[in-house]
């Protein structure tokens, strides 16, 4: 209880005022969510934690999805159960709008020059960027890979490789058939050093 | 008591980190093997390497009937659409029960709605499935059809708490998910139809269970293979006259803005070839996936559908509201393109031809979800369904919303 009301004083507030446009009432509704979110994402979005993905600077479509199948218990996270339980759509737009808006800070492990090489050269020759954009930004429903947390983008691209990424986009799974490991490692180091 | 557990949950996500970077230190030392070219893009040309074509991001989240631009859109004179249903988001194809409940499938959001019969309230009858796409009714009972799972929900009208009964092993569904959501339909024969898709853009099959049209008893079991060479087929319809099966088909990606076209088939036999992956359109070879003489023995479409229009649901209309001409007459939704710079599709066509599938015209029909100066659209219809008084309800999955179009003179 104390430490709830404590993330509620430092990060409502500010995150209510980060939502600029939105009206105070909404700001002040979507601040439990936040405060639960940010538990393990950070408050700003930026995650903590090396296997935790962070959320700041996503596509606001991207983030919706990814809430609505999380709720749904299409997309299964363990870390996750019940967390999203009985939220509504108008939360989820709002917090996806807030965590879209944040500014991530990228948070790179040492730059292995050969790896990230390899994964610049792997990323380019399988056409990451006609979805993910050039720049690795993201965009719509496509997430943003730059700067994203190392372990997680291989833990990520794992799980589509493995069939493993139940309720996720299918396009996803075909496109990493077959790629060996090593290849997926490259590639989630290159990405992580993107900013 | 749920902060203890969240902190919990954290330090495992972190000792899992720790796990995952042991593991990259392992897997470093092996020497490098070069990617496979990704499957779903396997074809593209060097010359489209830097195009930024990407599916279209579907909404999730309801949309409230006054979020909805109904006044854009356009159809001939004397038809009128109005909202018949708002609130489920991913609405696709609609199953309606025999005392007019309607059921209705969709993809990510993993649920099946039962929207009463007068379109004004609806519950989730289930969720949690992968694309639960497929939705048929027959003799009082549900069919719900995902890529992993065949349900059946016994008497479900009269009792909505029914549990249903999983028929998934009789179905023997394949492993690959990549277009194996479904659409499936009863035929005149009492057998379901089902449609298995190419688990990729273009590719030799890995196994040769898809690509193709089936068809089995209610009960899974008497299955036959009617139809081979068929990418992606998500909608049909069989012709009021003949019986035989029309259904549309996607047209591979990456070939360009104007090839191949979405196509419209007719199965007048069974065992017919419709040519993936090596035949398109019926005359087109495909340049990556080649075999001689590619288009040998591959049948003709019906009508070409626009290239990568997305052309989905088939209703023939038999009813007795709209104007004579519509009788018999094929309408097929086409829920727009991704894979082409400008759009196209985001309608409802009509498609007039002979009974034997000659002298087909298509005709736009349900217009204006698609702003073409600027390239914007708002709604992406899919299917439709005739109802008992014969006018024709659409459902657009982008809102999640079902429209009735209905005609007065």
């Amino acid at each position: 209880m104390f430490l709830t009301k404590v993330l509620f004083r430092r990060f409502l507030v500010p995150a209510a005022l980060a939502a600029g446009t939105f009206h105070a009432v909404v700001a002040q509704d979507l601040s439990p969510r936040i405060a639960i979110c940010a538990t393990c994402h950070g408050q700003d979005g930026n995650s903590r934690a090396a296997a935790t993905p962070s959320l700041a600077g996503q596509p606001r479509i991207f983030l919706e999805n990814q809430l609505i199948t999380i709720r749904e218990g299409i997309r299964v996270i363990p870390a996750k159960s019940g967390q999203l339980d009985g939220i509504t759509d108008r939360e989820v737009i709002a917090l996806s709008k807030y965590f879209s808006g944040q500014t991530l800070i990228p948070v790179a492990s040492q730059r292995d020059e050969g790896l990230f090489r390899r994964g610049e050269h792997l990323s380019r020759e399988m056409l990451c960027g006609t979805c993910h954009v050039s720049d690795f930004k993201g965009r719509d429903q496509m997430p943003r890979l730059a700067g994203q947390r190392e372990n997680y983008l291989l833990h990520s691209m794992r799980q589509f490789k493995n069939n493993q990424a139940t309720g996720r986009d299918t396009i996803m799974a075909a496109s990493l058939y077959g790629i060996a490991d090593q290849d997926l490692i490259a590639i989630a180091h290159y990405l992580s050093q993107l900013k | 008591m749920k902060i203890i557990h969240k902190h919990r949950l954290c330090a495992t996500i972190v000792s899992s980190a720790l796990a995952a970077v042991a593991s990259i230190a392992q897997a470093q030392a092996p020497a490098a093997a070069p990617a496979p070219p990704p499957a779903w893009k396997q074809g593209l040309p060097a010359s489209m390497a830097d195009s930024k074509l990407a599916p279209l991001a579907g909404k999730m989240t309801v949309t409230e009937a006054s979020e909805i631009p109904l006044d854009k859109i356009k159809l001939p004179a004397g038809f009128r659409a109005e909202i018949f249903a708002t609130g489920m988001p991913g609405a696709r194809a609609m199953a309606r029960g025999d005392d007019g409940k309607i059921y209705i499938g969709t993809r990510a959001i993993g649920r099946v709605y039962e929207l009463s019969a007068d379109g004004k309230s609806s519950r989730v009858l289930v969720d949690k499935l992968v694309q639960p796409a497929g939705v048929a009714f027959k003799n009082g009972s549900l069919y719900v059809m995902a890529i992993n799972k065949v349900l059946r929900f016994d008497g479900i009208e009269k009792n909505p708490a029914v549990a249903p009964i999983d028929m998934t092993a009789a179905f023997k569904l394949p492993p690959e998910q990549h277009h194996n959501w479904k659409y499936i339909a009863f035929g005149p024969d009492n057998k379901l139809y089902v449609p298995f898709g190419a688990p990729c853009n273009i590719c030799e099959l890995p196994t040769p269970e898809y690509a193709q049209i089936r068809r089995y008893n209610p009960d899974g079991s008497g299955m036959e293979v009617i139809a081979t060479g068929v990418r992606n087929s998500v909608g049909f319809d069989w012709h009021p006259q003949t019986k035989e099966l029309w259904f549309s088909n996607h047209g591979r990606d990456w070939w360009g803005d104007d090839r191949p076209h979405d196509t419209l088939h007719r199965i007048h036999k069974t065992g017919l070839n419709f040519g993936f992956p090596y035949c398109h359109e019926g005359k087109l070879a495909d340049d990556s996936v080649k075999k001689v003489d590619a288009c040998k023995g591959v049948e003709q479409p019906v009508a070409l559908m626009g290239p990568h229009a997305a052309a989905m649901g088939v209703t023939f209309y038999t009813g007795k509201m709209f104007p004579a001409e519509y009788q018999n007459v094929a309408f097929v939704a086409r829920k727009g393109s991704w894979n082409r710079n400008t759009k196209i599709g985001f309608d409802i066509v009509t498609v007039t031809a002979d009974k034997d599938g000659k002298n087909s015209k298509v005709t736009p029909f349900m217009t204006g979800f698609l702003n073409p100066s600027d390239q914007s659209f708002w709604g992406r219809p899919a299917y439709m369904l005739q109802m008992p008084d014969g006018a024709l309800l659409v459902s657009d999955e982008q809102l999640g919303a079902i429209y009735r179009i209905s005609y007065r003179k």
